[in-house]
């Protein structure tokens, strides 16, 4: 029976084909070394909820990066998602379409991993997500570009290997702030006080437009995690080089950011020390630490020789 | 070191600077008249400083027609379709607009072909990006003849002159650096890997945009963020399901289907053990603060029973004064009957007949004096009580009456006035 079913719906996919393009898209997802456990573990939560990717070794340079056109090519991945930790503190995600996409390159920031949020949200490893895009995305050309990336990358085809036919989460992508803040729910049904609809898919075909006058479904979503924004930095023509075609100027990087923090407070300290020459000096003018235009002879016992 | 590369970059450039003024104020010159043309014959010059999308996309469309025609345009003149932009500079955000060369700001003209010769490399450095900005302008300048509108980069990043001296800082004026946005190079590349999401079913890529954007005043604001973002995705799922359901495709998973899951059964549990502990938690801390409570209430609770028992205490004993002051003065009181009918009730026989016998006021005192039935013995010895009632102690009286003795006078006084 499941053998006739198999072949009858493979004959109708078939007949689509012909008709339409399919959506295939693998990611390689990899991060560079030096990365801390949390962005190891951001690494984790994205590879479970993308059946369609491929985990790598973390790679060795931060420099080569076009190698990973190379890696990518090795796996059959057209997307690559590429995490590079710098300082054992920053992390920034490379999105490329891997022979000659554009590259896009993010600071990602305010991580927080799925273990360590601890919602309740659970959702099915490899079932496929509905991504979804705040408006705003379209506004500008380069949004619109990262968007497209986002939906390729973070989109599941349907013809992925482990997927699971059931759509059980949404990824939210909003843009709020010039940052990119994404968000992965899951989505629960209830009926309000009716049996649920246990029917099968052959079901649901037939019985489509029934179920779309049936709008008192109640749709509630849960977090899952993980939580993280993007700051678009940069965006290349080709894979992992080429010419720049955006660049983000409103965009400072956490080692200025650092910088000026501690510039600030080496700023006091020398405040301080100035005031304690300029104490000195005036005190020499007045003639305290010199007697009679010979210098003081030191006290034998002042604490600094005694203490010396 | 990046600070001493830019410096010697920036001696470099001011040997050009006069060279590029006089450039820039014959451009300008130059575009003011364009402009003055143009607007005699459109009427409508666009104020924007950035190019229309669907203007670019429709240039990118000619370009592809292969149309592909040398020059450009700038902000100012981006409504005229007169020239094929290639490149552009996105200067509508530039924050020093007053400064008079700013809004003339403007990247060199360059082919695509051109710009992958100078290949960039983008590591995010400020030095490598001006050295990058430094080439493409070097290449500019080959094109100057053929093009006028050519002009090097010669701006200081407002972020760099954060990182000189005071001093230095005094006579640099800040130009923000400006942002690379080739959106014709963005729109390309974007037609370039774009899904052919018409053709596609719904089911193929399951993304879905809101229909308006996402409002979020303040984005510190964690729970309106939030809620935002729910709004959006819940909006999204609503749509998806609908959509989903319409082709057919399989959307809610049913009871019975189970397989491996995001979070492992261990990680669920850890979560859950996390829940119950905090409501743990939560109701320890209500039952504490239920037991302060109590604790101050139950004080209260105290002092008014001790109060209630003190009151009526008195009462009662008010209650029987006025008892014995009314068998003491029954005769003045026997006028009312009530109060005769509640004597009456009161009254054993035996006050009665004592009453009757003597009933006068000195055996009334007598009775005080000497007591009136019960134990004689030790009723005037001291008990713990009474040895710990001080009232009537004064340590004056101890001090012995030197006062009155003072008052006394002499023996010879007193036989004088006797």
């Amino acid at each position: 029976m499941a053998a006739v079913y198999k072949t009858l719906s493979a004959t109708s996919g078939n007949e689509k084909e012909s008709g339409e393009r399919k959506n295939r898209q693998r990611v390689l997802i990899l991060s560079s070394r030096g990365v801390t456990y949390r962005h190891r573990h951001l690494l984790q939560d994205l590879y479970s909820l993308m059946p369609h990717s491929r985990k790598e070794a973390k790679l060795d340079t931060k420099t080569k990066l076009h190698q990973l056109n190379e890696l990518a090519e090795l796996y059959n991945c057209n997307n690559v998602l590429f995490f590079e930790a710098r300082k054992g503190q920053d992390l920034y995600a490379w999105m490329s379409k891997a022979p000659n996409g554009p590259t896009v390159k993010m600071h990602l920031q305010n991580l927080h991993t799925m273990e360590e949020l601890n919602f309740i949200g659970n959702c099915l490893k490899g079932s496929r997500p509905v991504l979804s895009f705040d408006a705003a995305f379209e506004k500008q050309a380069h949004t619109r570009l990262i968007k497209e990336l986002l939906t390729q990358i973070f989109g599941v085809p349907k013809t992925s290997r482990k997927v699971k036919p059931f759509v059980d989460h949404v990824m939210g992508f909003t843009l709020a702030g010039g940052k990119i803040w994404v968000r992965v729910y899951q989505i629960n049904e209830s009926e309000p006080g009716k049996k649920k609809p246990v029917d099968g898919e052959e079901m649901d075909v037939d019985s489509a437009p029934k179920k779309k006058g049936k709008t008192e479904f109640d749709v509630q979503l849960v977090e899952i995690g993980p939580r993280f924004v993007l700051t678009p930095i940069v965006i290349q023509e080709s894979s992992f080089g080429g010419p720049i075609i955006y660049e983000n100027k409103e965009f400072v990087s956490p080692n200025q950011i650092r910088a000026d923090l501690r510039r600030a407070k080496g700023a006091k300290y020398n405040v301080r020390t100035e005031a304690i020459k300029d104490s000195k000096i005036r005190r020499g003018e007045l003639g305290l630490t010199s007697h009679g235009g010979r210098k003081k002879e030191k006290d034998p016992l002042s604490d600094s020789v005694l203490f010396a | 070191m990046a600070r001493s590369k830019l410096k010697t970059m920036l001696d470099n450039e001011k040997g050009r600077n006069i060279k590029l003024e006089k450039q820039r104020r014959h451009e300008k010159e130059v575009r003011k008249r364009k402009e003055q043309k143009k607007a005699a014959e459109n009427g409508t010059s666009d104020a924007e400083g950035g190019v229309p999308l669907d203007e670019v996309e429709k240039k990118v469309a000619e370009k592809s027609n292969g149309m592909a025609k040398k020059g450009k345009a700038n902000g100012v003149k981006a409504a005229a379709p007169v020239e094929e932009p290639e490149w552009e500079t996105d200067d509508s955000e530039d924050e020093d607009a007053s400064d008079d060369d700013d809004d003339m700001e403007e990247r060199p003209a360059l082919d695509l072909s051109h710009l992958d010769d100078s290949e960039s490399d983008v590591s995010g450095d400020d030095e490598e990006d001006e050295e990058v900005q430094e080439t493409l302008g070097a290449a500019g300048d080959d094109e100057e003849e053929e093009d006028e509108k050519e002009q090097a980069e010669d701006d200081i990043a407002l972020s760099d002159i954060e990182s000189l001296a005071d001093e230095d800082k005094a006579d640099i004026i800040p130009h923000q650096r400006l942002t690379i946005n080739n959106t014709a190079a963005l729109t390309a590349a974007l037609n370039r890997i774009k899904l052919p999401y018409s053709k596609l079913a719904f089911s193929e890529y399951m993304s879905l945009t809101s229909d308006e954007d996402v409002d979020i005043p303040d984005v510190d604001d964690d729970l309106n963020r939030e809620l935002a973002f729910y709004k959006q995705s819940l909006s999204a799922v609503k749509d998806a399901r609908g959509l989903l359901k319409k082709e057919g495709a399989p959307f809610s998973r049913p009871a019975d289907y189970f397989a491996e899951m995001v979070k492992s059964d261990e990680h669920m549990g850890k979560i859950k053990q996390k829940l119950i502990d905090e409501a743990a938690g939560k109701k320890a801390a209500a039952e504490a603060r239920k037991q302060r409570d109590l604790k101050k209430f139950g004080k209260q609770v105290q002092v008014a029973k001790l109060q209630e028992r003190a009151k009526e205490k008195r009462d009662t004993l008010d209650k029987i004064n006025q008892l014995k002051r009314k068998r003491s003065g029954a005769d003045v009181t026997k006028t009312n009957e009530e109060d005769l009918f509640d004597i009456e009730l009161d009254k054993s026989d035996k006050p009665d007949r004592r009453e009757g016998g003597s009933g006068s006021f000195k055996r009334q005192k007598k009775n005080e004096k000497f007591g009136f039935g019960g134990k004689k013995r030790h009723a005037k010895s001291n008990d713990a009580v009474s040895s710990a009632d001080s009232r009537g102690f004064s340590h004056k009286k101890m001090k012995g009456k030197a006062g009155g003795a003072a008052k006394r006078p002499g023996k010879s006084r007193r036989m004088k006035t006797k």
